[in-house]
């Protein structure tokens, strides 16, 4: 193994919890036996483990990915790597220039022109002045912002901040580059910049470390930690790593696959409920993949306690991949809608309701679904599920396509065509 | 880690230092119709109420120095110690985005805050050539002995700075304190008034190294002094001593700077 870049070794670290003293008097009084408390464990009463005992080596060139649910420590762990904490135990050996993304755009100052905040926050990113004055230009280039450049900041878009924010970032040279969520900001263009530029540097032997709640970002890394409540829960290959979290969490995947929400009847419960959807092939068996303009139905289970008069049934697609989904706010790739063909009719007890799909030409990858009723032949919402059923587009012997849309095709030669045998 | 690789870091950072300072004198006088003006119009004005408060309501024994040339002298660096204590005091808690998400020498920050100060004070020295032309007064030879009065100012200050902004990190009271504090710190001073070396008061003058520099900077320049007097080695040697003390503790206390902020 190539010697490590990054290195942890049996490292915690002590925080405190929220501590209140009201009064400068209750501040005094408390103040010795604050101070000749004895630690306990290692603790002291007001004390907890953020991390606990974590060992951990990167090797110089790899991608790691840091997951995790909330306080389980992800930050907490770039920070130590950023030298902002430091461990109370074990120690923390970082090789090389360090460089973050752990917030963008740290150190600009509105009142400033985006000149004056390059050179700033070129500076805090650890560049010489004559170093930021060569790549100006680039870095202009780069934010895409340049007639912007001499008006105060305050006056940019979010967006332009983002951009010119990472355009500095992304030119300060470093060994070892720390990511903490900042990547979440900014449209779905600028995210693939910063992805295609965290490509690069990884091609170029940069030692990555990446903290991310998007799992699709891990993907693409050597390995992947999960941490949990401090401690190092796994960490190995990413997909047997992101299982192993999604298992932990009951998910399916995807954490906004257990939103629900319904109009409560009488007694509490909801008055019409989509109990299940289906996913059925061409023979109408239930199926969980499908290739790639094949014919399926979608099959609503649904139950009505009360009556539900002109019903509206909806379905809408979600890639897993959320860069299909064309904006960062989450939103579905496919709607499916019954629009009138309901109307007259009311539901009553359990049935289905089929949505027969001609060919799903979608994109090669594995979608979940939320399904709506709604009453009234208006959109009022009677009942939102997400997380309803899962299907994976996949045409076998294939690699993973990134196409957006997949055309029904036909290729030929024209008949006169001159090809030699 | 030893000392020189201590000094070492931190001048590894002096160009983030003139940055940051540079940003500061910016930000303050962005949005000001007399713009870096006001770095002049402050001791100025202050040099006109004192005038008249203590030539006019009570008269002050000034040997024979012009009261406002008087005043003016002991204004001029008092108002650089005083911003260097209030901005110094502040720099690391409205530095907070920077020090929780950035590391460089959190020295760093104090400095470019002294530094802004500075740039303040050679703007307003500016006005003490025209106030001593007005009076018809030469400064004598002592004036190339001034740079080590503003060395052992800055060392003082320095260390003020470096404590103070670690300990308002520690309890933000201590910014609210200094609002008096600098105020009575400046009436236990020679600024306005001389201090005497004789009397009740002469102890402020050697647990305060801030008279001692004071009147040494108006003797070297309009008292026609060329050496220094010995209360003003105490004071150098307490400057130094306050820098030493201060800047160990800052380092001390520096590894919990991204928990406290």
């Amino acid at each position: 193994m190539p010697d490590p870049a990054i290195s942890l070794q049996a490292v915690s670290k002590r925080f405190r919890r929220g501590y209140h003293v009201k009064t400068l008097a209750e501040f005094l009084f408390t103040l010795p036996g604050r101070l000749a408390a004895k630690r306990v464990d290692g603790l002291r009463s007001h004390e907890f483990w953020a991390l606990r005992n974590v060992t951990l080596d990167v090797p110089a060139g790899q991608t790691l990915g840091i997951i995790g649910p909330n306080g389980a420590g992800k930050s907490t762990v770039l920070k130590l790597l950023f030298r902002i904490l430091r461990p109370d135990q074990g120690q923390v050996v970082v090789k090389g220039r360090v460089g973050g993304l752990i917030e963008l755009g740290a150190g600009f100052h509105p009142y400033l022109s985006g000149r004056e905040n390059v050179f700033i926050n070129g500076a805090i990113l650890g560049m010489k002045h004559a170093e930021i004055a060569r790549k100006y230009d680039s870095i202009v280039e780069f934010a895409g912002v340049p007639e912007f450049m001499d008006m105060p900041v305050k006056n940019y878009s979010s967006g332009m901040f983002a951009r010119l924010a990472f355009a500095v970032a992304a030119h300060a040279e470093t060994d070892v580059l720390l990511v903490d969520e900042v990547l979440a900001v900014g449209d779905t263009a600028f995210q693939l910049k910063c992805f295609d530029w965290m490509a690069q540097r990884r091609k170029q032997g940069g030692t990555v470390v990446l903290v991310s709640h998007e799992l699709n970002n891990m993907r693409g890394c050597d390995r992947v930690l999960y941490m949990r409540d401090g401690n190092v829960s796994a960490l190995g290959e990413p997909q047997p790593v992101i299982d192993n979290y999604l298992a932990d969490t009951g998910q399916t995947r995807d954490t906004r696959a257990n939103d629900i929400g319904f109009i409560a009847g009488a007694d509490g419960k909801p008055r019409a409920e989509v109990t299940r959807v289906e996913w059925l092939g061409a023979d109408g068996a239930a199926i969980e993949t499908i290739e790639p303009g094949a014919a399926a139905t979608a099959r609503f289970h649904y139950e009505a306690r009360e009556p539900v008069a002109d019903p509206i049934f909806a379905l809408t697609l979600f890639h897993d991949d959320t860069r299909f989904h064309l904006s960062t706010k989450g939103d579905y790739l496919v709607h499916l809608y019954s629009g009138e063909a309901f109307r007259g009719l009311t539901l009553e007890g359990a049935g289905a309701v089929d949505v027969e799909l001609e060919a799903m030409h979608l994109p090669v990858g594995s979608y979940r679904a939320k399904a709506y009723i709604f009453e009234g032949g208006r959109l009022n919402p009677l009942y939102v599920r997400d997380g309803m059923a899962r299907i994976e587009i996949a045409r076998p012997g294939w690699s993973d396509g990134r196409a957006l849309i997949d055309l029904r095709q036909r290729w030929h030669a024209p008949a006169k065509a001159n090809w030699q045998p | 880690m030893s000392v020189v690789t201590d000094i070492r870091e931190i001048a590894g950072f002096r160009e983030l230092i003139v940055a940051l300072g540079m940003r500061e004198v910016r930000v303050r006088y962005k949005h000001t119709l007399l713009g870096i003006g006001w770095a002049v119009a402050l001791p100025l004005s202050l040099m006109l109420v004192f005038t008249f408060v203590f030539s006019k309501v009570a008269r002050v024994e000034t040997h024979g120095i012009p009261y406002p040339v008087f005043a003016y002298l002991g204004l001029l660096p008092w108002q650089l110690h005083a911003n260097i204590i209030n901005q110094g005091a502040r720099s690391l808690v409205d530095n907070r985005a920077l020090v929780t998400k950035v590391y460089f020498a959190r020295e760093v920050l104090p400095l470019s805050a002294v530094l802004s100060a500075l740039v303040d004070f050679c703007v307003a020295a500016v006005v003490l050539a025209g106030l001593m032309l007005y009076y018809g007064m030469a400064p004598g030879i002592g004036l190339l002995l001034v740079p080590v009065v503003v060395l052992v100012q800055l060392a003082f200050g320095v260390g003020c700075a470096l404590a103070l902004s670690a300990a308002n990190l520690l309890y933000r009271d201590v910014q609210y304190i200094l609002q008096v504090g600098v105020l009575l710190w400046m009436f236990a001073s020679s600024v306005v008034y001389p201090i005497p070396r004789s009397g009740g008061f002469v102890w402020l003058v050697y647990c305060n190294p801030m008279t001692p520099i004071l009147d040494a900077y108006r003797g070297l320049i309009v008292g026609g002094k060329v050496a220094f007097a010995p209360e003003f080695g105490v004071a150098a040697l307490v400057s130094v001593l306050v820098l030493v003390v201060a800047w160990r503790w800052f380092r001390r206390m520096e590894r919990v700077f991204g928990e406290l902020a």
